[in-house]
């Protein structure tokens, strides 16, 4: 009996020092990083100023977003630039003017300053793929006409953080206007590394009054001096940023890419009116064929849409003929958006952004294997191809005939 | 004390684990980097490989279904020389096997996690449990696997599901564009990864399995399971990340994991799918050192094995720390050594052991 207590003892004795062992293991590891010791980065933007490289990077001040009541004293967002010869020295350069180490896993925005772009982006691109507190779904844009840095100056109203503000309003501008596209790092990387299809990013670029959209004024007033605006694509040679495509352009990029989620356009009717309709969805088959010994590409687009906002006199939906009607328009229009930017690319800047390329790859990896070296400077600017949309109309809204139609002349 | 006998059952969970193992995280990047997009045909043809290798240990099972690895070795080699040869296998097995696994599980954490922790905490911390658990035996082992088993098919379902509206089926064409040789090269690495170490299984199966006779069945279906799972995250690497990415990248499946978003807030939970890797590598380090002790104490006639699973787990530890002195040392090591390694040890000694019975036989039939 007794000798059982001592052995019981003793267990509870070894497990004490288990236990203070374990207490020793557990309290943390090397890189624990407490919430109030990060510099948490929303975006970051990189500018090539004379050979190097400057990063600045946009960290939230937590003290100004968390405070319920509004309009704090501070700004809700800091910007630290700092210049080195390589990217990764700059952002441990950054030290020196940020009080704590900056923390790149919550990234939503990389901004890829334009004269960085047209000197390469490839160099630093290997950096944030490599470094482990990068995640990959972060937006990468361009800008335009601006630097990086000064673009991560603007204050913006309704989202306090200007790098939220950017990342919501691409994705909106993807999902129901379709002329950006969300690219994330690893897309990037392979547009980059795949043969047969060049890069594309958005642009965005600052509107309005530069400096006055630095100061907190810019929120102040109902309407803002400057505010960012996503403009139009940026095409890219391997990864050289070479020109822009128009918002219209654009819109024929993201149809022949398909995935449009939605859209607006409108085709005319009767005299002087114009009907609207709504893309609800869309997608996009392209198919690369070998005619002759001539590659050929072929895209089936498939939409669907409905009817948005009527202005004419005389518009009977009512009738399935109407509806016929206004599909084969808009199926012109869609085809138009697209020939128009094939055209364009194709007589301008001569490098396949669509992916032409791979989708002969796929289809005939032979051809490809034997062309692919002068694919973008003898086959691509030549390249027949050939559309086809199919434009289905399924409602329309929640009329049928217009008022206008019994409105007294 | 009677050894303890696992159930059908268990020994066909231990063998699913024990294929997802470490394969799970090292094999896509190698496989991509060979077979570019058809890394997952690569990988089927490597499942018939292994199928082919684990065929050839079964049948070595049945001519002795009372007998271990180490004990069939010194029946057809001789004491000497079967002891012999054991020794060098598990040796050498010990060194390229387990040891380097752990350190995988360092690099991983130190490389995706914590870079600025000492890659020997974590090698200690996770030596230790690995050492407790084969300390505590091949029951206890079972056990817990089967324990764990529903929750690394959780976590593997929910990444799949997850990841379905991230796939790309254009990315896997064009179907063949190297030819058949890069796939025969990448099935072989597979193969050598995931199956060739099954041999190590012979160390449990069938003497300590209460139905020896139906012990292939449960080796068939869980390395079945196993390379279901192996199949699947392969293409979901190639359909989600594409073939170039998958093949620059050390880790892809982590960053498989890095890629669930759905609707902007179920994501960011590569940390939780690491948990799936981590019980999949402590089983296949734990089962290893079980293993090996097990085997070490046959052929050096040590009745308490427990006494040899703490020096052995701690040399392992400390070797793990510095094996390879660095990555590329690692990747070079995998392509040029471990293949022909792992042939030689998990189908060559077999067959040659197959081939001493049937001499064996053959002979005590001429005598008879």
């Amino acid at each position: 009996m007794w000798k059982a207590s001592v052995l019981g003892m003793k267990r509870i004795g070894a497990l004490f020092v288990l236990f203070a062992f374990l207490t020793l293991l557990l309290s943390g590891c090397w890189n624990r990083r407490e919430l109030n010791e990060l510099a948490i980065a929303v975006a970051a933007g990189v500018d090539r100023v004379d050979d190097r490289y400057r990063l600045s990077v946009q960290v939230v001040v937590p003290g100004q977003v968390a405070s319920k009541k509004a309009g704090g004293s501070q700004a809700p967002a800091t910007l630290y630039t700092a210049e080195g010869d390589t990217i990764f020295e700059a952002a441990r350069r950054m030290t020196q003017v940020s009080p704590r180490k900056i923390y790149f896993s919550h990234l939503r925005m990389f901004l890829i300053g334009e004269s960085m772009a047209r000197a390469g982006i490839a160099k630093f691109l290997d950096f944030l793929m490599r470094d482990h507190e990068f995640r990959t779904d972060f937006y990468l844009v361009t800008t335009k006409g601006a630097t990086a840095e000064d673009t991560l100056k603007i204050m913006t109203p309704l989202e306090s953080i200007p790098a939220n503000k950017l990342f919501n309003s691409l994705q909106t501008s993807e999902r129901v206007w379709s002329p950006s596209l969300t690219v994330t790092l690893d897309e990037l990387i392979n547009d980059l590394s795949n043969e047969g299809k060049h890069p594309i990013l958005t642009g965005l670029e600052i509107t309005g009054n530069r400096e006055a959209g630095e100061t907190p004024e810019n929120v102040n007033a109902i309407k803002t001096d400057a505010n960012l605006r996503f403009v139009g694509l940026a095409i890219f040679k391997v990864d050289k940023l070479i020109g822009w495509l128009n918002e219209t352009e654009s819109r024929g990029y993201r149809y022949i890419k398909g995935g449009v989620k939605s859209s607006v356009a409108f085709v005319p009717c009767g005299d002087k009116g114009k009907v609207t309709l709504e893309t609800v969805r869309s997608h996009t088959k392209v198919t690369g064929k070998i005619l002759g010994s001539k590659p050929e590409i072929e895209i089936k687009a498939f939409v669907e849409g409905n009817v948005g906002a009527v202005e004419c006199r005389g518009l009977d939906l009512i009738q399935t003929k109407t509806i016929d009607e206004l599909e084969s328009k808009m199926e012109k229009k869609v085809e138009q958006l697209m020939k128009s930017v094939i055209a364009k690319v194709q007589e301008e800047y001569k490098v396949d952004i669509f992916g032409f390329g791979e989708a002969i790859r796929r289809s005939h990896p032979g051809f490809w294997r034997r062309h692919k070296e002068d694919w973008d400077d003898r086959f691509f600017p030549n390249l027949a191809v050939r559309i086809k949309v199919d434009y289905h109309i399924r409602r329309t809204g929640t009329l049928n005939n217009s008022f206008i139609n019994d409105m007294k002349e | 004390m009677p050894e303890y006998k696992i159930s059908l059952r268990q020994l066909m969970i231990v063998t699913a684990m024990f294929t997802v193992g470490s394969g799970i995280l090292l094999v896509p990047s190698g496989l991509a980097s060979i077979a570019k997009q058809d890394a997952w045909i690569a990988a089927l043809i490597g499942v018939l490989f292994g199928f082919g290798a684990v065929s050839v240990h079964l049948l070595l099972a049945k001519m002795y279904p009372t007998k271990n690895l180490m004990q069939i070795c010194e029946t057809l080699m001789g004491k000497w020389i079967g002891k012999a040869i054991g020794l060098l296998f598990l040796v050498t097995f010990f060194l390229c096997g387990p040891t380097t696994v752990l350190q995988e599980i360092g690099n991983f954490v130190t490389i995706q996690m914590m870079p600025e922790t000492p890659i020997e905490a974590i090698i200690l911390l996770f030596g230790a449990i690995m050492t407790l658990g084969a300390r505590l035996g091949l029951e206890v082992l079972a056990r817990s696997i089967e324990l764990m088993f529903p929750w690394v098919v959780f976590l593997f379902t929910a990444m799949t599901l997850l990841l379905l509206s991230e796939v790309k089926l254009e990315r896997t064409f064009p179907v063949f564009e190297f030819g058949a040789l890069p796939l025969f090269s990448a099935a072989l690495t597979f193969a050598s990864v995931v199956f060739f170490p099954h041999i190590m299984l012979l160390m449990i199966y069938p003497a300590s399995v209460n139905r020896p006779e139906q012990a292939y069945k449960a080796v068939y279906i869980g390395s079945l399971f196993g390379s279901v799972v192996l199949v699947i995250v392969i293409a979901l690497t190639i359909l989600v990340l594409g073939p170039s990415i998958t093949a620059q990248s050390m880790y892809p499946s982590y960053m498989l994991a890095q890629k669930i978003s759905i609707g902007n807030f179920l994501q960011r939970i590569e940390a939780v799918m690491a948990i799936m890797w981590f019980i999949s590598l402590f089983f296949r380090l734990a089962l290893y050192l079980y293993m090996i002790v097990a085997g070490l104490s046959i052929i050096l006639g040590i009745k308490n094995r427990q006494a040899l699973m703490l020096p052995a787990g701690w040399i392992m530890s400390t070797l793990a720390v510095f094996i390879y002195p660095n990555v590329a040392y690692r990747q070079s090591w995998d392509a040029k050594v471990w293949v022909p390694y792992t042939l030689v040890v998990g189908v060559f000694l077999p067959m040659l052991l197959l081939g001493l019975h049937g001499i064996r036989k053959l002979r005590s039939r001429k005598s008879a």
